[in-house]
């Protein structure tokens, strides 16, 4: 058993033989470079100096003609490397971002779930939802004002005559036909709004302390709000006293978006497309105070409810009008 | 003597050597130089006046007196309590531990922890602000910033948790034997634990006990001692009541704490308990040996370094970035918060620990205790092991090795379960020689052990009485019977005078009435009596020439490092002897000279069996492994050959010289491969002169050295800049254990003091288990590679959104919550899964990794994850980004610097590329959606970067797929958890998540099948091509 033993070693050992030429050299290597560090750390600390001085061996060994522990040819094969790899990697994803563009329709998105139900938006829109100024000083209101003319710049009269036609009231103007047709929009004039268009006051009432303000409903494209029946708008104090707002006008009809405006077909067929408006005219509002009011979108398909969007179906804003 | 004794060291050293001056103070230095600090040596000078112990030179009556006990009686129940209550309980304080409150914090400030400590800090620094500012977004800062507190907190308890378990594995394992100790008190004989022991107490000890505290002999019969946790020395020392030393150490009448009791009874008075035994006092010594950081640590800290760096820079990086192009300071610091959480690995550190302990657990099934999680990766890099040789690379018993009879050497099987011998056992030669064998021995078996295997039965008697029991018993079966049948009528006992040992026996033939007279003993003295030798079964007379063949058989059996036996015998003529004859030992009124010589028989303490592969696998493995041992040079020499650590074909230069027959100075001291080291030699031999030998020779045994040359030899090993690894069991070797990079103590033969000494503990005492122990550290090295590298690959893929975001101003692809759910979520389990990865083939076939060049993590690695695999996962995260944008109407075009727009909190009708106006709301939501498309490509690329990383060389296809089964589970957790992180979850608008369409799943698949693809050739070139440029730039 014994002798079972010893030849069970005996045979490592054979091996170790065959290993040991080329690994007695490896070892003597690695010895000399370890005396040599070791070299450095008996002579003490390193100082500063020694630290720029591996710094600049680093960064350019003459010796060995390295940059950065590299010689040209070994950085020229490196970079040659990624080059190839990222060159590759970027016709890759070119074509599946030009896969993806190949299965996306120009005039109409995929999904539409996350756009609708519609948002809300008002104008004038300065960057908040606080309209406060003072009747007697003009400056406080202009920026306002000038917000609603340059927004009603393409509900001119002139201009919704020329470009768009006339549709008939009270019904969706579907348009079939091929995707890519250009679809024609209806006309939404700025008369419409009659007091709030501007065109008899040109101040929209902000100059009498009765402002004007407009509301949007959010472009959706394909969609049909209402369900057929007319979306209507109305407004009331969010909190608190509801004597503050006593009377508000709605233009045009009695606040409601009609159904002819709808569908929208998309920024690239329906490109004379118009939102259509709805002029809430706070004809008789609390003043010298803050009045938080709230306007919300009724119809069907609207929803105005959900706490996390304050600007879905319904939007706040604060009326301060000094005098 | 009193003034040389000025440390305690150097009186164990030179406990009973003459000890030169010189040599001596070298050594202190030594000593010092380890201590490290001033303050121990002022220490040392206390220790030196407690050691100046008298307790031996007084009689018993003073003794009585100065303990305020009775010899006879013992100390009162109360008065043992009060000493009790004064003294501390006699047991070793373990070495002063860090408070766990300190350990808990280091774990809150280590790693990553600072960085994430800062990022928390900006978190709430912007939040503060915002605030001020009245951002209605600044509460989501204030969360972020608490649930990175949490993190740190939480990964902080964690491994907290986890190195407290791991030390409660230790504490459980040396509580789990108790020592019970025989004391008088109260005039009554009791058992009390080893642990109330208190000065004064009587105590009683008997055969196989360990002295439980440091003790006064009052009386003791054939004591005897075994000192070698003290000494090293494991010779029996008798121990008697005399005082016959001025040295505290070296009377016989003081027996010392956690020697063994090997013979004989005696009873004593406790002199000292617990830290103030000379044991206690040297233990506490030990610990002041500094502990260095284990190789793993440093490598963790190194990747800790980079990873930090890459991520601090990276994010001033763009914080000027972001301020150079005009983005708010405030939303500056939001990125860097950003760019910091996606860079730091947040589980990676969690995770390494696990993968330690779960190798720790696998080492322990395998016997290898380990008290340091970060030991167990320690073993792997090892590239030295000193090894004890009893009891680790032997069996630790005697065994017959070879026999001699008929002019012919037999060998007789020495494994662990020999069941039978194979020699050839028909000659009447062997029939006689088993006979003497068999009856020339007074070691017996304990009763009652008949259903156990013979070679584990517990015997009573003498190493090498048992061993020839053991072989008879082995051969012929029943050898009790056989006595039985052969009565004994006489007995001489071996004593060192005579140096044999004798009977006279009935012979069990009932024709044949003639006495049996069997000897044995030294076999030059055995010859000496002998006139006749059995050949073949005849009686041939010894001549010259037989006489000579007896000689070159014992030469050559000594020259295997065993301890040869001489059997004779002789049939007493029936006529002069009678039935009757009055034998008597003392007159020895019988012939004692002229006798038949019968044989020999040696024995060695064997090698384990397991030992011969185990030493070349190390050879294979690039471990050098050195055998020191208090042994003779020659058995030191014998048993490394028979293991391998010297092979078969390698001289020594002795060896050499005998061979050319030239003076040993003359040869080449290069040509030697092996070489064995007296212990006096190296006692003479400067550093220099033993860095030449450790570095020329790569078979190196060191024998008759003390355990303190073994600390110095393992300082001349780490000169060489390897990992040493040591094994021991004294209490003396503790300084040498906890100088080594991983001290290995012995679980069975091992003391306490060694036992907290060491990093690691061998349960089986066997030096195989090392070598188990060692592929499973360099498996967990090589799996904790893996992990790093499968962590690190998907920070690119979490840093790149901070990017694109900051520079082209696309809404944010990824949040920083999400990233945390990666982080800690759907990664965790698949990166432990990789512990659990089998080795590719090559594991012990390597040289063990260069300490300063073979990093954990290296530039390879990190270039491979962060700008290969890293960018693949980012596009592919991308394409599913844009894909969920543009289908909901945002084309690419349109989303280029969206950012300020799409951020506003006012802008609530923006245009999409379709002209459908969007509010903020849907916006974030559509965000989420981002967030949820980006999180769960990164997880699908993640699965292909899990399996691309099971190995580094081998294609998946060669290590198969299927084979650990730990990676599916990985898999189907990060699936899992993302499905309900999606799916479960994404309505819970604090998480940012959102039910996402079933398509978005598979938007990266390309890219996922990509990784594989490109790791496949990678791995195809890096084995077709070993040493090219791709081998040195693509294999980490």
């Amino acid at each position: 058993m014994e002798m079972n033993a010893t030849s069970g070693g005996a045979e490592g050992q054979r091996e170790i033989y065959h290993l040991k030429p080329e690994n007695k050299d490896e070892e003597r290597a690695q010895h000399s470079e370890d005396e040599q560090e070791k070299r450095k750390e008996k002579m003490g600390k390193k100082t500063l100096a020694d630290v720029i001085q591996e710094m600049k061996t680093f960064l350019w060994n003459s010796e060995k003609r390295e940059f950065m522990g590299r010689t040209a040819q070994s950085w020229g094969l490196i970079l040659l490397f990624y080059l190839i790899l990222y060159m590759f990697l970027a016709g890759m994803f070119s074509f599946c971002m030009y896969g993806l563009l190949l299965t996306l329709s120009p005039y109409t998105p995929t999904y539409r779930d996350r756009v609708s139900p519609p948002g809300v938006m008002i104008r004038p829109y300065l960057h908040g939802f606080t309209i406060a100024f003072n009747v007697s000083e003009p400056s406080t209101w202009t920026p306002y004002v000038n917000s609603m003319h340059h927004f009603l710049q393409a509900y001119d009269d002139n201009i919704q005559e020329e470009k768009n036609i006339e549709c008939p009231a009270g019904q969706y103007f579907v348009q079939d036909g091929a995707e890519s047709e250009e679809r024609k929009a209806c006309q939404f004039k700025r008369s419409q709004l009659q007091n709030c268009s501007g065109i008899g006051d040109p101040t929209f009432g902000y100059s009498t302390g009765r402002p004007c303000i407009l509301l949007k409903m959010n472009r959706i494209v394909g969609y049909r709000a209402g369900y057929g029946t007319p979306v209507s708008v109305n407004c009331a104090i969010q909190k608190g006293n509801e004597s503050a707002l006593k009377s508000v006008d709605f233009y045009p009809g009695n606040g409601t978006f009609d159904l002819m405006y709808y569908p929208y077909y998309g920024k690239l067929t329906h490109v004379n497309y118009t939102s259509p408006l709805v002029a809430l005219h706070f004809t008789d509002v609390k003043k010298n105070d803050f009045v938080p009011i709230q306007c919300r979108l009724n119809g069907e398909g609207i929803v105005n409810d959900v706490a996390n969007d304050r600007f879905l179906g319904r939007i706040t804003f604060t009326l301060s009008i000094r005098m | 003597m009193g003034k040389k004794r000025s440390d305690i060291y150097s009186v164990e050293i030179h406990g009973t050597q003459d000890p030169e001056k010189t040599d001596k103070e070298d050594e202190e230095e030594k000593y010092k130089d380890l201590k490290g600090n001033k303050k121990k040596s002022k220490k040392t000078e206390d220790l030196k006046k407690e050691l100046d112990l008298d307790d031996h030179k007084l009689s018993k009556e003073e003794l009585e007196e100065k303990y305020t006990t009775s010899i006879s009686k013992g100390l009162t129940s109360a008065r043992a309590a009060e000493i009790l209550a004064r003294d501390g309980p006699n047991a070793l304080t373990p070495p002063k531990s860090t408070p766990e409150i300190i350990k808990f914090l280091k774990q809150m400030v280590g790693g990553f922890s600072i960085l994430l400590w800062v990022g928390a800090l900006l978190c709430w620094i912007a939040f503060g602000i915002q605030v001020a500012q009245g951002v209605a977004s600044a509460f989501d800062n204030l969360y972020l910033g608490v649930v990175l507190a949490l993190v740190v907190i939480l990964t902080g308890i964690f491994a907290y948790y986890q190195e407290a378990k791991s030390t409660n594995i230790m504490a459980s394992f040396s509580k789990m034997i108790p020592q019970q100790a025989l004391v008088i008190r109260d005039g009554e004989k009791r058992e009390v634990s080893a642990e109330q022991l208190v000065v004064g107490d009587m105590v009683e000890i008997k055969g196989g006990d360990r002295i439980p505290a440091d003790i006064r002999l009052i009386f003791a019969q054939g004591c005897k001692v075994d000192n070698s946790s003290l000494t090293g020395e494991s010779e029996p020392q008798s121990r008697s009541c005399d005082f016959t030393h001025e040295n505290p150490l070296e009377t016989k009448n003081i027996a010392f704490y956690s020697t063994t009791c090997l013979e004989g009874t005696a009873t004593g008075m406790v002199i000292n308990t617990g830290d103030q035994t000379i044991i206690g006092r040297i233990a506490s010594l030990a610990s002041g040996v500094g502990n260095e950081k284990t190789p793993i640590a440093i490598e963790i800290e190194h990747f800790v370094h980079i990873v930090a760096g890459v991520a601090v820079s990276i994010g001033v990086l763009f914080f000027i970035i972001a301020v150079s192009m005009k983005y708010k300071v405030l939303d500056s610091i939001i990125f860097l918060i950003g760019i910091i959480v996606a860079n730091v690995p947040e589980g990676l550190l969690a995770t390494v620990t696990v993968s330690l302990s779960l190798t720790a657990k696998r080492m322990a099934k395998k016997n290898c205790l380990v008290k340091n999680l970060e030991a167990v990766e320690t073993l792997g890099s090892t590239s030295i092991i000193c090894s004890d040789k009893t009891g680790t690379l032997t069996q630790n018993r005697m065994t017959v090795a070879h026999l001699w009879f008929d002019d012919q050497i037999y060998s007789a099987d020495t494994s662990e379960e020999q069941t039978t011998q194979s020699f050839d056992q028909s000659s009447q030669s062997w029939a006689a020689l088993s006979k003497v064998v068999t009856l020339c021995n007074r070691a017996e078996f304990k009763p009652g052990q008949e259903n156990v295997p013979i070679m584990k039965r517990v015997v009573v008697g003498d190493a090498s009485e048992t061993a020839l029991l053991k072989f008879a018993e082995v051969i012929l079966g029943d050898v009790m019977g056989i006595r039985k049948r052969n009565r004994k009528l006489a007995e001489i006992p071996f004593n060192s005078t005579n140096k044999f040992q004798l009977s006279i026996h009935e012979t069990e033939d009932p024709n044949d009435k003639r006495f049996l007279m069997v000897m044995k003993g030294a076999p030059e003295r055995i010859l000496e009596r002998c006139s006749t030798i059995m050949i073949n079964g005849e009686e041939q007379p010894l001549d010259r020439e037989r006489a000579e063949a007896f000689q070159t058989a014992y030469m050559e059996l000594g020259g295997l490092g065993e301890r040869v036996l001489g059997f004779c015998h002789l049939y007493l003529p029936e006529d002069e002897f009678p039935d009757t004859y009055p034998f008597d030992t003392d007159s020895m009124n019988f012939p004692t000279s002229n006798l038949c010589f019968v044989g020999l028989l040696s024995m060695i303490d064997p090698p384990r069996s397991t030992v011969p592969d185990a030493v070349s696998k190390c050879r294979s493995a690039g471990i050098k492994v050195i055998m020191v041992t208090g042994d003779h040079p020659i058995t030191a020499k014998a048993i490394a050959k028979s293991v391998g650590i010297i092979s078969a074909n390698s001289e020594t230069v002795e060896d050499i010289a005998k061979r050319l027959n030239v003076p040993v100075e003359q040869v080449n001291k290069e040509d030697a491969r092996a070489a064995v080291i007296n212990g006096m030699e190296l006692k003479d031999m400067t550093t220099e002169q033993l860095d030449e030998i450790l570095i020329n020779h790569s078979e190196i045994v060191f024998a008759r050295t003390s355990p303190q040359q073994k600390l110095i030899i393992v300082e001349g090993c780490q000169r060489q800049d390897a990992v040493v690894a040591v094994t021991g069991d004294g209490v003396n070797d503790s300084p040498a254990l906890k100088k080594a990079d991983i001290g290995i103590a012995m679980g069975i033969a091992g003391s306490d003091a060694a036992k907290n000494a060491a990093d690691m503990i061998l349960l089986d005492d066997n030096f195989a288990s090392i070598v188990t122990g060692v592929e499973e550290g360099r498996l967990i090295f090589d799996n904790l590679k893996k992990t790093i590298a499968y962590t690190l690959t998907k920070n690119i893929a979490e840093l790149c959104p901070f990017l694109i975001y900051i520079i082209a101003s696309v809404p944010l692809p990824i949040g920083t919550i999400t990233i945390l759910f990666i982080d800690l979520g759907t990664d965790i389990i698949p990166s432990v899964a990789l512990a659990y990865e089998k080795a590719e083939s090559d594991i012990m076939n390597r040289r063990p990794r260069h300490k300063k060049k073979d990093r954990l993590v290296n530039e390879q690695l990190a270039v491979y994850s962060y700008l290969q695999i890293g960018i693949i996962q980012s596009i592919g995260a991308f394409l599913a980004y844009f894909t969920v944008y543009a289908e909901q109407g945002w084309l690419p075009n349109t989303l280029l610097g969206l950012r300020v727009n799409w951020e506003d909190d006012y802008y609530n009708d923006i245009e999409d590329s379709y002209g459908q106006e969007w509010t903020r709301y849907q916006r974030t939501y559509l965000q989420w959606t981002g967030y949820t498309a980006f999180f769960v490509s990164i997880t699908i690329q993640q699965v292909a970067d899990l399996i691309i990383r099971k190995t580094r060389r081998n294609s998946i296809f060669q290590q198969g797929l299927l084979r650990n089964k730990v990676i599916w589970v990985g898999i189907v957790s990060q699936i899992a958890i993302a499905l309900i992180l999606s799916y479960g979850l994404g309505s819970v608008t604090a998480l940012n998540f959102t039910p996402l369409r079933v398509q978005y799943w598979f938007v990266a698949m390309p890219y996922a099948i990509l990784i594989w693809v490109y790791d496949e050739i990678r791995k195809l070139f890096i084995r077709q091509y070993p040493g090219s440029w791709w081998d040195k730039n693509m294999y980490y």
